[in-house]
């Protein structure tokens, strides 16, 4: 089920237009490697990405106030 | 048989206390509750192209008096949400009659005989900087990059009061307690409103539940393109889950917020204050 929920929520995130910044990983509590490559894999995919543009709306919403 | 005669016939046949229908008033057709004791009152019963969810009177009627029988008119859309309905408890279909009108797009009229006769027409600036009412959920994410899909939806939900109109319309909101009232996700009384989470909360209930009728798109003061975030909420669903909501007797398999979700329906139990406050 948490499979598909979060394919639910990246599918709604893509057609918003936040596409690719949710991602699901089965990881073992044995399978210490793994773990640190997905975060180190995703920690770096965000980074090429830039920051939400979110925060930056919020900001200036915050500011505007 | 005309309309008229029909619901006649239905409070003769005592099969029905009360009938929905439109009422003439003023030039203005408004939703009205035709009963027994005022059966003059037919002469003015009329089927119009505007809409109001009937099915959501009916549901209020029936949280106050569970045994109440109903008749409606009911279009297309009104017998897919009273479906709906059936599934979740709602309403019970034995209290039920319809008087079932086809006004929905066929092979042979484009459009319906409805608000929907004409399709909506966008206007240019929102072709370039938000979304255009008729686009299709698949040539939307083909058209559009990320970056560009982003600033669209944001252009659209930027424009919204949080009138709750959206919500209040819409036929196959029922639950007790709704998250768009929810203090830790939606800050009450304040504006502006926060996007995008105000809308992507309320596409995300609308998941698996949406019968799409498009009154939330009619009702909204701002022409925010509702119509095609659901249908999009509601394709993933049916990719997903293969569930099509209004179409067969199963609840929805999708909950957002857990297996069990904490936003229970309401029960149809009879409210004892509701009952001495109208007497029936």
């Amino acid at each position: 089920m948490t499979i598909k929920r979060i394919r639910f929520m990246q599918e709604l995130l893509t057609f918003f237009g936040l596409e690719g910044r949710l991602h699901l990983e089965w990881i073992s509590s044995a399978e210490a490697q793994k773990y640190v490559q997905v975060v180190t894999d995703f920690t770096e995919k965000i980074r090429q990405m830039g920051p939400n543009p979110l925060k930056k709306i919020d900001a200036a919403v915050k500011g505007a106030i | 048989m005309n309309l008229i005669d029909q619901v006649e016939q239905l409070f003769i046949q005592d099969k029905i206390d009360i009938f929905l229908g439109y009422k003439a008033l003023d030039g203005h057709l408004l939703p009205h509750g035709f009963t027994r004791d005022r059966m003059e009152e037919l002469k003015a019963l009329q089927v119009s192209e505007g809409r109001y969810s009937l099915e959501k009177i009916a549901t209020h009627l029936t949280e106050k008096h569970p045994d109440i029988r109903i008749g409606m008119i009911a279009r297309e859309c009104n017998l897919r949400t009273l479906n709906l309905l059936y599934t979740w408890k709602q309403l019970n279909p034995e209290n039920i009659e319809t008087i079932n009108i086809s006004c929905c797009p066929s092979p042979l009229k484009p459009h319906s005989d409805c608000s929907y006769l004409e399709p909506k027409q966008t206007g240019a600036y929102k072709k370039t900087h938000g979304i255009d009412f008729n686009a299709d959920p698949d040539t939307f994410l083909d058209d559009f990059n990320n970056k560009n899909r982003f600033s669209r939806w944001m252009y659209e939900f930027n424009k919204c009061i949080k009138c709750y109109g959206c919500r209040n319309i819409c036929p196959v909101c029922f639950c007790d307690e709704c998250s768009l009232e929810h203090a830790s996700l939606v800050e009450p009384g304040t504006l502006p409103v926060d996007v995008p989470i105000f809308h992507l909360i309320r596409a995300t209930h609308m998941a698996g539940r949406c019968i799409d009728c498009g009154l939330c798109e009619d009702a909204c003061p701002m022409d925010i393109p509702l119509r095609l975030l659901y249908r999009q909420v509601n394709a993933i669903v049916s990719d997903i889950f293969d569930y099509r909501p209004g179409n067969g007797t199963d609840q929805s398999p999708f909950t957002i917020i857990g297996e069990k979700t904490v936003l229970e329906p309401k029960p149809m139990d009879a409210q004892l204050e509701g009952e001495k406050e109208y007497g029936l």
